[in-house]
């Protein structure tokens, strides 16, 4: 019964005309980034940010959630018809879904990509309702060093799955850390290499360095050689999947929806990895595992679900312990913090209107994925027509004004380039980027439990060895960090890392 | 000559031992404090040198005999990098214009500039999407979003 109030409740809020309408731009732009390959829903949020100040919250993290689960849908198209993803969560996409387009399957593939996402973005969301207000309770019971343990091992998550090599993953995340010591003490007040720049009290934006280490430097990236892509030409036509195509799909879909929630709790880049494993799930279960890769319906479904599934899972650790697990997260929680609101246990009691208001509009937004973007593949299309060499500029453009916007500043957008220019060299050299956002984000926030752990001790760093759920959460960090050198780990983490691949968190 | 990972690694390892040690020194000047009441140096200080030892593992780890990895050209074609410094200072200039000669026209330029020198596209098209460019980027944002973007000495 309180499930039902809460849910009304949620509906007042969402249906007013303005917040119908900018969950409609929410979902519109997320599609639209999620189908421009080089500008991923990380930097769409990022930018779209600084226009939504002059929105209520509620009406603000409508549309950035929007602009999260729309990129997810928006970058199977890319996959599908060009064979480049328009975000690292649709790359295994690629394999059976152009296949199909070659075939002249293009339609019923795009089809189940949008049945899917929404089946699967309508599970997450009931999940996210059940599960997030137990868990915040839940929380409740964190202190300063449940909290750090818990912060440290997202990282190490993070730094587990990096594509190459962990010492140099590892060494981003400490890097990370140390940026994030810069600007003002949050205890003492003391200024910290600021050189006397207003801009770097509130310490290194966070928003300036996503745009610079993914926006920027992915652009200069793709202009040493240039994008050259060739869309499926042939018709997109017969969107509807048939009775065999839902026969097929069914089970992945569902399967697919359930493992992306339960990845997207945890740490780390929930889509990217649920895709992988869901595919990997259905190719082990499937009669005939030989045809995958070859244009198979099920290689669509099941990755495309989760992937939908996990960025609901994925609001979970923000909703009910204020922790972001991936960088799209990162920016909606400098979102709330921008609005005065503290995301964590309290989050669900105190502010209902707002977690209940978005658990309803996702329900919205993927009802109108699903309505709006079967007919607008055409556009989308035409979108992706577009030459590399006039969109570049345009991207850059973005980001310039993205950052600017966001506080006026000019110190930022020298930030940006900044990060533009270490994110360039790092790619080159084979760094990982998303340890680096991960430790800026949690950095402040690790800073200040340890500190404050320390003075509980008195001093004793044994204190997080003592308390229970602290100790378990540095046990499982401990044999994360010690297991690739032992033998037969060592290889499972090669396998794990072959599928994640991607940099985007 | 072709590279391999090792070579790069020592160069970056040097990079973040340079970072490490800067960030430990600088911890101390503004006070580590006790385990039992740690200052605001505390973070910067043990974290620069965490970095530091990793660094120095790196460093170490690249003198090993052991196949390494043979790295792509850093720069895949010839005029790569004549691409990767224009689009840089681009938006270095970007910068640096942006306040007085405002929105608009900067964003004429900034856009008109890649399209010439980059993958250099004719006049004609050039001129259009620059112009069409700096034309919907000042009604998206000055006029719809009313964000607060410099207008410059011609005030558009």
């Amino acid at each position: 019964m309180d499930l039902l109030n809460h849910l009304v409740l949620g509906a007042q809020v969402l249906f007013t005309p303005t917040n119908i309408f900018f969950c409609f731009i929410g979902v519109l732009m997320g599609t639209l980034v999620g189908v421009l390959p080089g500008l991923g829903p990380t930097a769409a949020i990022a930018l779209l940010l600084p226009s939504t100040f002059h929105m209520t919250p509620v009406t603000s993290i409508i549309m950035l959630a929007g602009i999260y689960y729309g990129a997810m849908y928006g970058g199977s198209t890319t996959s599908i018809l060009v064979n480049i993803p328009g975000e690292a969560a649709s790359v295994i996409t690629c394999l059976d879904g152009y296949q199909m387009a070659l075939k002249g399957r293009a339609g019923p593939a795009l089809g189940i990509a949008a049945f899917g996402s929404f089946i699967a973005g309508t599970i997450s969301v009931i999940g996210l309702m059940l599960v997030a207000p137990p868990l915040a309770k839940f929380a409740l019971a964190f202190g300063p060093p449940e909290y750090f343990a818990l912060m440290l091992l997202g990282m190490v998550v993070l730094i587990y799955l990096a594509a190459g090599s962990m010492l140099k993953a590892l060494m981003m995340g400490v890097f990370g850390l140390l940026l994030s010591t810069i600007g003002m003490d949050s205890i003492s007040g003391t200024q910290r290499l600021t050189f006397g720049i207003l801009e770097l009290s509130d310490g290194v934006g966070l928003i300036p360095a996503i745009m610079g280490l993914f926006g920027v430097a992915e652009v200069i990236v793709n202009l040493e050689e240039g994008i050259t892509r060739s869309v499926v030409t042939t018709k997109v036509r017969d969107l509807l999947p048939n009775l065999q195509d839902w026969k097929d799909s069914i089970w992945p879909i569902l399967r697919g929806s359930v493992l992306g929630f339960f990845i997207g709790i945890l740490p780390g880049p929930a889509p990217v990895i649920s895709a992988f494993t869901s595919y990997a799930v259905e190719k082990k279960l499937s009669k005939y595992p030989e045809r995958f890769g070859t244009g198979v319906i099920e290689g669509v479904a099941g990755p495309e679900s989760a992937n939908n599934s996990a960025t609901g899972g994925a609001f979970i650790p923000l909703f009910t312990l204020g922790i972001p697990c991936n960088s799209v997260i990162a920016v909606l929680l400098g979102a709330f913090m921008i609005y005065g609101i503290q995301p964590g246990p309290m989050m669900i009691d105190k502010y209902p209107d707002l977690f209940w208001g978005t658990v309803m509009s996702m329900y919205l937004g993927n009802v109108m994925l699903l309505v709006l973007n079967l007919p607008l593949i055409g556009i989308w299309v035409q979108v992706l027509k577009v030459p590399y060499p006039i969109l570049f500029p345009i991207i850059l453009l973005f980001c310039l004004i993205g950052v600017f916007s966001l506080n006026y500043s000019f110190v930022e957008v020298a930030l940006m380039i900044g990060f533009g220019v270490f994110g360039y060299l790092a790619r080159k050299l084979q760094y990982e980027m998303a340890p680096l956002i991960l430790a800026l984000v949690l950095g402040p926030m690790m800073e200040s439990n340890v500190r404050l752990s320390l003075v509980i001790s008195q001093g004793d760093p044994m204190i997080f060895l003592t308390h229970p759920i602290s100790a378990s959460l540095m046990a499982v960090t401990f044999v994360l960090l010690v297991s690739p050198f032992i033998p037969w780990i060592g290889k499972r983490r090669k396998k794990l890392q072959e599928k994640v691949g991607g940099d985007d968190v | 000559m072709e590279k391999k990972i090792n070579h790069y690694n020592r160069i970056s390892a040097l990079f973040f031992i340079g970072v490490g040690m800067f960030f430990s020194f600088y911890g101390r000047t503004v006070e580590i404090g006790a385990w039992s009441e740690p200052g605001p140096g505390f973070m910067p200080f043990w974290s620069g040198i965490v970095l530091t030892v990793m660094a120095v593992f790196l460093l170490l780890g690249s003198f090993k005999r052991k196949e390494w990895q043979v790295m792509p050209p850093f720069f895949p074609l010839a005029d790569s990098w004549k691409r990767v410094l224009m689009a840089f200072l681009s938006m270095v200039g970007y910068l640096l214009l942006f306040k007085p000669l405002g929105f608009t026209l900067v964003t004429f330029i900034f856009i008109a500039f890649l399209l010439k020198t980059i993958f250099p596209q004719n006049w004609k098209r050039t001129l259009i999407v620059a112009s069409a460019t700096a034309i919907l980027a000042r009604l998206i944002f000055i006029n719809f979003l009313e964000t607060q973007l410099p207008l410059g000495f011609l005030g558009f």
